[in-house]
């Protein structure tokens, strides 16, 4: 009885393994991992798309500027042919797990960015929370740069964007399944942060804003912080006005922004409620002095012309970043009534901004 | 009064009584025989009972060592402390014969503590029911004793609480006695074998040398065996809870020991683990990981010719190894063998390149954690268990680690020890709202 | 013993969220899914508070005993034969997709035909145990894995990612009729306590069911998650392209300060936990329905040896399943699941109200001696 027992354990342990026959054992010191992809246009004339891979070449030693990586160029007619014809090119397996950026170069976003985009939904090993980017002016150029703080491959592009390192109101990301959402939503339309290089190391200041297919316009870094204070309230950020030809800047402490759209005797107007607190950061002496109230009205008024040409600008590039369309649908009846509805809304929809700066204090000097 | 004493007590072959006849008078005796001094009980009863140079009814009056001892509920308790009961002419009396075994006792070894009773159980049987019972002066406690081993035909003594040991358990444990048919019995783990922990992966009985485990036990209606030759005692029926409890968790501060309770499944959890996750996360997915932890490995192993699961082996054999040897080595060089094989080879084998340094780290923890579990035998069970995961890490990855973790669970909650389940949290149910699975069983 | 109940309970609305059932339900989001989920809250609940009452009126015998008592052996066996051939049925789906899921995201180079045998040889290992060590085997997975799942449901609902408009604008879509499909799938995160057609066994006689609202509550509480936070993570529109809705949720979800960045692998290996554990139970009542078809059958809830029959009938099971998804592909998959689903419902409908007339009857019966 007990010996059946372990010949029958004997087999099936045998059967497994004769059924493992190609199993995906690969050590990690034969992966090459990419850290980025960046797609661009092909050369003049040719079709298809230009990929580039970024590659990172791991070395035991972890200091500043040891990280060396690698550049992979190539040209196919499609994504996955190129990826598949630069495997011939390096002698590990390629790795697309940590892959943390994805770029498209800017001519490509000003034409079509979906072909792309559906290429990286469709493989399983590129995760969702990727950050996807505009290269300017291209993204191979971006790729080819090699910050010399790097400690690791790539880890500049991880602390760029995401709040593990450093968080700029004018920096924002965009992870891919918000791009696929943003791509399909009825309401709601994509935004893509702008990349360039500057001195060896990266500037992300700028927002492209997208419609379903390309690139249509791109905020400047003012309108880019904007953005970030009514759609994400971002705290870290900051509201200036001038004062009598002094520049006064404010630190903002909290931030919420309310919208809601009604329908008045002169069409649909949607209010934006904006409230700001926060403590002074740059101003002339003797601020602390002088009448908060009065401050606060001209904070009021800049900060609400700001917002009103940043939504004009947006409604005129006919896309809806704020997700306005999303926001009507979710407050009207389910149907499909409500979004044609919305359609012939917008291109008219009125904008009544109001602020609501509140000064904290002055700082730690009057 | 022998009569009365006998039916006091649980069936206990240690307990004498005698009645002694001489030409005035007879007296009756009675005392636990394991407690109590003989050479002292024949100076101050037999000698002089028998020589008769004065009539005894006077010496005990007049001899302060004999005290009268009137209630008769106290007879058990006193017996139980190593006195004589003595009848002479109708009134009892109670002399101080106990034997106090002190520091001839071993000191625990394996299973330690820091501020705890520090005395192990005794290889003499007598002396171990002489701990036993001092620790646990109630009339409840019954012994048993039987012979194991067909040429060896070695003692064996059965304990138990009469009031709160399960009735099905110990008539299980009577039968599975008696079944035994081995010649030589020597050790409590071969005991613990014919028991029926053979082919087990996880032991389930308790083999533990501490005195103050046994009571506890004793007290929570489990059986204590214990074998003539051996100091430790087999604790059965048990859980797996059971084996990763210390015994200072009953007295130190309350919330580090429940902190440290959770410390050690986390340990078993890693030495189990951590090489099978390993071989799975470097070879199969290494996007499990952060990306700065996984260049940091990439790095570190891109000196190593081999495959990851040849490095986990080279390190686990070289660790077993090195536990073996210090078991083996007297206890003054075993340092020494650990620090030659912990800080020296460990060193050189990644400055040589066969192993990445995360793969030291890994074995460390595995060994370190290894130890923390309190009871000998279930630690020597657990080293095993990572062997089987390994395997299915090379095959299958980080999947396979799962399952095989999955059939480990299932093979812990099928496990029974002498018919009651090993492997559940609250096992403990207040007896009036039935268990479930209690309607085939009752 | 009540959390018994509420684990079997748990395990099944909990194991769900991983399957077809948000995917079909997402299919239907404009066209009836929300009140499909009322009216399955509604059904749901009193079919449960329905067999609760059958447990009740017969005290430590299954549903197996419970025919026996009434109907000759030519009729209970064919239709034991049947009820556990449904039991099967659905966790074979459940193992299946799973394969298909660790084939996509954890071992992509691995066939997944090997990681179902694999899976399955657990899966029979586990079923063949008696019916006592099988709950505990529910208790410990569940107490093992649910915490760290529930950490990632509650943290999902704080994500700032979450669009809540998008939730919103899917909840005004409420007006519309339920479709049986969608009723199908969201009635089925209800059915938990299924698993004490045999469990039952267990039931010491003097055991009364409290705290019975839990049952819509736990229920409920997936049912809403799973269908919305989706939603709210990948919009009205894209969410609908997914195959694997979850999985790509929990892709969605980063840990900044965790040990393991990415939350998909979390919640897969903890999904494969409990679709192994969830499949080895059902399994295990599937093989206790075909034994009591056979002769001379007798339950048992905790024998001493594994009987014979135990790994016959379970090696058949999971040679079946094997086999089975060599055959279908994905796509048939899909169409099986459904149709099994809504067949499904009718027979849950039917033999829970047939048990409730007979339980009547007992209880009458009971009275009159």
């Amino acid at each position: 009885m007990k010996y059946n027992r372990i010949l029958l354990l004997t087999v099936m342990l045998l059967s497994l393994a004769g059924l493992t026959g190609g199993c995906g054992f690969k050590d990690i010191d034969k992966r090459f991992f990419v850290v980025a992809i960046g797609i661009d246009p092909p050369a003049e004339g040719a079709k298809g798309y230009k990929v580039t891979l970024r590659l990172a070449v791991p070395s035991p030693k972890v200091e500043p500027g040891a990280a060396k990586s690698r550049v992979e160029t190539i040209q196919a007619t499609t994504i996955a042919e190129g990826v598949r014809l630069l495997k011939s090119h390096v002698d590990k397996e390629l790795d697309f797990g940590h892959c943390k950026l994805l770029l498209f170069g800017e001519e490509l976003v000003k034409k079509d960015f979906r072909a792309p985009m559906q290429w990286f939904a469709r493989r399983r090993d590129i995760q969702s929370v990727a950050y996807v980017a505009i290269g300017k002016p291209d993204a191979n150029s971006i790729l080819n740069v090699e910050p010399s703080s790097e400690r690791l491959p790539g880890n500049a592009i991880f602390l760029t964007f995401g709040h593990g390192g450093t968080e700029s109101s004018y920096t924002l990301y965009t992870y891919l399944f918000d791009l696929l959402r943003r791509a399909g939503e009825r309401g709601l339309d994509p935004i893509l942060p702008i990349m360039r290089v500057e001195n060896n190391g990266y500037v992300v200041t700028r927002l492209g804003l997208l419609d379903k297919s390309k690139l249509v316009t791109v905020l400047n870094p003012q309108e880019t912080e904007m953005f970030n204070q009514i759609r994400y309230e971002f705290k870290k950020s900051t509201v200036a006005a001038s004062f009598g030809g002094q520049n006064m800047v404010m630190s903002v402490d909290g931030i919420s922004s309310k919208t809601k759209i009604v329908r008045t005797n002169e069409g649909y107007v949607l209010r934006l409620r904006l409230k700001i607190k926060g403590i002074f950061e740059e101003a002339p002496i003797g601020v602390y002095d002088q009448d908060w109230k009065k401050l606060e009205q001209t904070f009021n008024a800049q900060v609400e012309q700001e917002a009103e040409r940043l939504l004009k600008k947006v409604q005129q590039a006919g896309v809806d970043p704020f997700g306005f369309g999303l926001k009507f649908r979710a407050t009207h009846a389910g149907s499909e009534k409500t979004w044609k509805a919305w359609e012939s809304i917008y291109p008219r929809l009125k904008f009544d901004v109001k602020a609501n700066v509140i000064i904290e204090g002055s700082g730690i000097i009057r | 009064m022998l009569k009365r004493i006998e039916s006091l007590f649980a069936e206990s072959r240690d307990l004498t009584m005698h009645q002694l006849q001489n030409d005035e008078m007879s007296i009756e005796i009675a005392y636990i025989e394991s407690l109590c001094d003989v050479s002292k009980v024949s100076d101050f009863i037999l000698v002089p009972f028998t020589k008769q140079q004065q009539p005894f009814d006077e010496i005990v009056k007049v001899n302060p060592v004999y005290k009268p001892l009137d209630d008769p509920a106290k007879w058990t308790d006193t017996l139980l402390l190593g006195f004589v009961l003595i009848q002479v002419k109708g009134s009892i009396y109670k002399l101080d014969a106990a034997r106090v075994i002190r520091n001839e006792n071993p000191q625990t070894m394996v299973e330690t503590v820091i501020m705890g009773p520090q005395i192990a159980l005794s290889e003499d049987v007598i002396d171990s029911i002489n701990i036993i019972r001092s620790r646990y002066p109630s009339p409840e406690l019954a012994t048993e004793e039987r012979t194991v081993g067909t040429t060896s035909k070695t003692r064996v003594l059965l304990l138990y609480d009469k009031r709160s040991v399960d009735s099905n358990v110990l008539s299980m444990v009577r039968k599975r006695l008696e079944r035994i048919m081995i010649p030589m019995i020597t050790a409590t783990g071969q005991l613990s074998r014919a028991l029926g922990d053979r082919y087990t992966l996880f032991p389930t009985m308790i083999v533990t040398e501490r005195p103050d485990r046994v009571c506890n036990s004793l007290q929570e209606g489990k059986i204590v065996l214990l074998l003539q030759g051996s100091m430790f005692a087999i604790i059965m029926p048990v859980t797996f809870y059971d084996f990763l409890s210390a015994v200072d968790d009953q007295f130190d501060s309350y919330w580090m020991t429940r902190t440290l309770l959770v410390l050690r499944y986390i340990a078993v959890l890693l030495t189990i683990t951590l090489p099978a996750l390993y071989v799975a996360i470097v070879s199969y997915n290494p996007e499990l990981f952060r990306v700065q932890l996984t260049y940091s490995i990439a790095g570190s192993r891109a000196g190593v010719p081999y495959p990851s699961f040849i490095e986990v082996i080279i390190m686990l054999l070289m660790i077993e190894a090195l536990v073996e040897a210090s078991v083996r080595l007297p206890k003054y060089i075993g340092s020494t063998a650990t620090t030659v094989g912990g800080l020296i080879l460990g060193q050189a084998a990644q400055q040589a390149g066969l192993v990445s340094s995360i793969m030291i780290i890994v074995t460390s923890v595995v060994a370190i954690s290894n130890f923390v579990i309190p009871i000998n035998n279930m630690s020597m069970a657990i080293r095993f268990m990572k062997y089987p995961l390994i395997i299915m890490a090379i095959f299958f990855g980080i999947a396979g680690v799962t399952i095989g973790l999955f059939i480990y669970f299932v093979y812990l909650a099928d496990l029974r020890s002498f018919g009651k389940p090993y492997f559940r949290i609250f096992s403990k149910t207040p007896s009036q709202s039935g268990d479930i699975g209690q309607v085939g069983q009752g | 013993m009540n959390r018994y109940f509420y684990y079997c309970v748990t395990i099944v609305s909990m194991l769900n969220l991983m399957m077809f059932v948000p995917y079909l339900l997402i299919q239907d989001r404009y066209t009836g899914a929300i009140s499909s989920m009322l009216l399955a809250a509604l059904i749901g609940t009193t079919m449960a508070f329905l067999f609760t009452f059958v447990m009740k009126a017969f005290p430590g015998k299954g549903v197996p005993e419970i025919f026996a008592m009434y109907f000759p052996k030519w009729v209970t066996a064919p239709l034991m034969f049947f009820l556990g051939c449904m039991y099967f049925i659905s966790a074979s789906i459940v193992l299946n997709g799973f394969a298909v899921l660790i084939n996509r995201f954890l071992n992509p180079d691995t066939s997944s035909i090997v990681v179902l045998s694999l899976l399955s040889l657990a899966c029979v290992y586990g079923a063949t145990r008696s019916t006592l060590t099988n709950i505990f085997i529910v208790e410990m997975g569940l107490i093992l894995n649910v915490p760290l799942i529930l950490m990632i449901l509650f943290k999902s609902y704080r994500n700032s990612n979450l669009d809540w408009d998008a939730m919103l604008t899917i909840a005004q879509y409420w007006r519309n009729p339920p479709k049986l499909n969608s009723y199908a799938a969201a009635v089925y995160l209800f059915t938990g306590y299924s698993g004490y057609a045999i469990f039952n066994r267990l039931n010491p006689p003097n055991f009364r069911l409290r705290y019975r609202w839990l049952i819509p509550l736990v229920c409920c509480f997936i049912m809403v998650t799973s269908f919305f936070v989706p939603i709210g993570f990948h919009g009205t529109e894209a969410v609908a392209s997914y195959l694997y809705v979850w999985s790509v949720t929990a892709d969605s979800m980063t840990m900044e300060y965790g040990f393991l960045e990415r939350v998909v692998f979390i919640f897969l290996l903890l999904y494969l936990n409990l679709s192994l554990v969830y499949t080895a139970n059902v399994w295990h009542i599937a093989m206790e329905f075909f034994k009591s078809c056979l002769p001379k059958a007798k339950p048992q809830i905790d024998p001493e040896r594994t009987p014979l029959s135990n790994w016959v009938i379970a090696c058949i099971l999971g040679l079946f399943t094997v086999v089975t998804s060599y055959l279908l592909d994905e796509k048939q998959d899909l169409r099986l699941a459904t149709n099994w689903l809504i067949l499904r419902v009718c027979v849950e409908v039917i033999s829970v109200l047939f048990l409730f007339v007979l339980s009547i009857g007992a209880g009458g019966k009971k009275q009159s001696t």
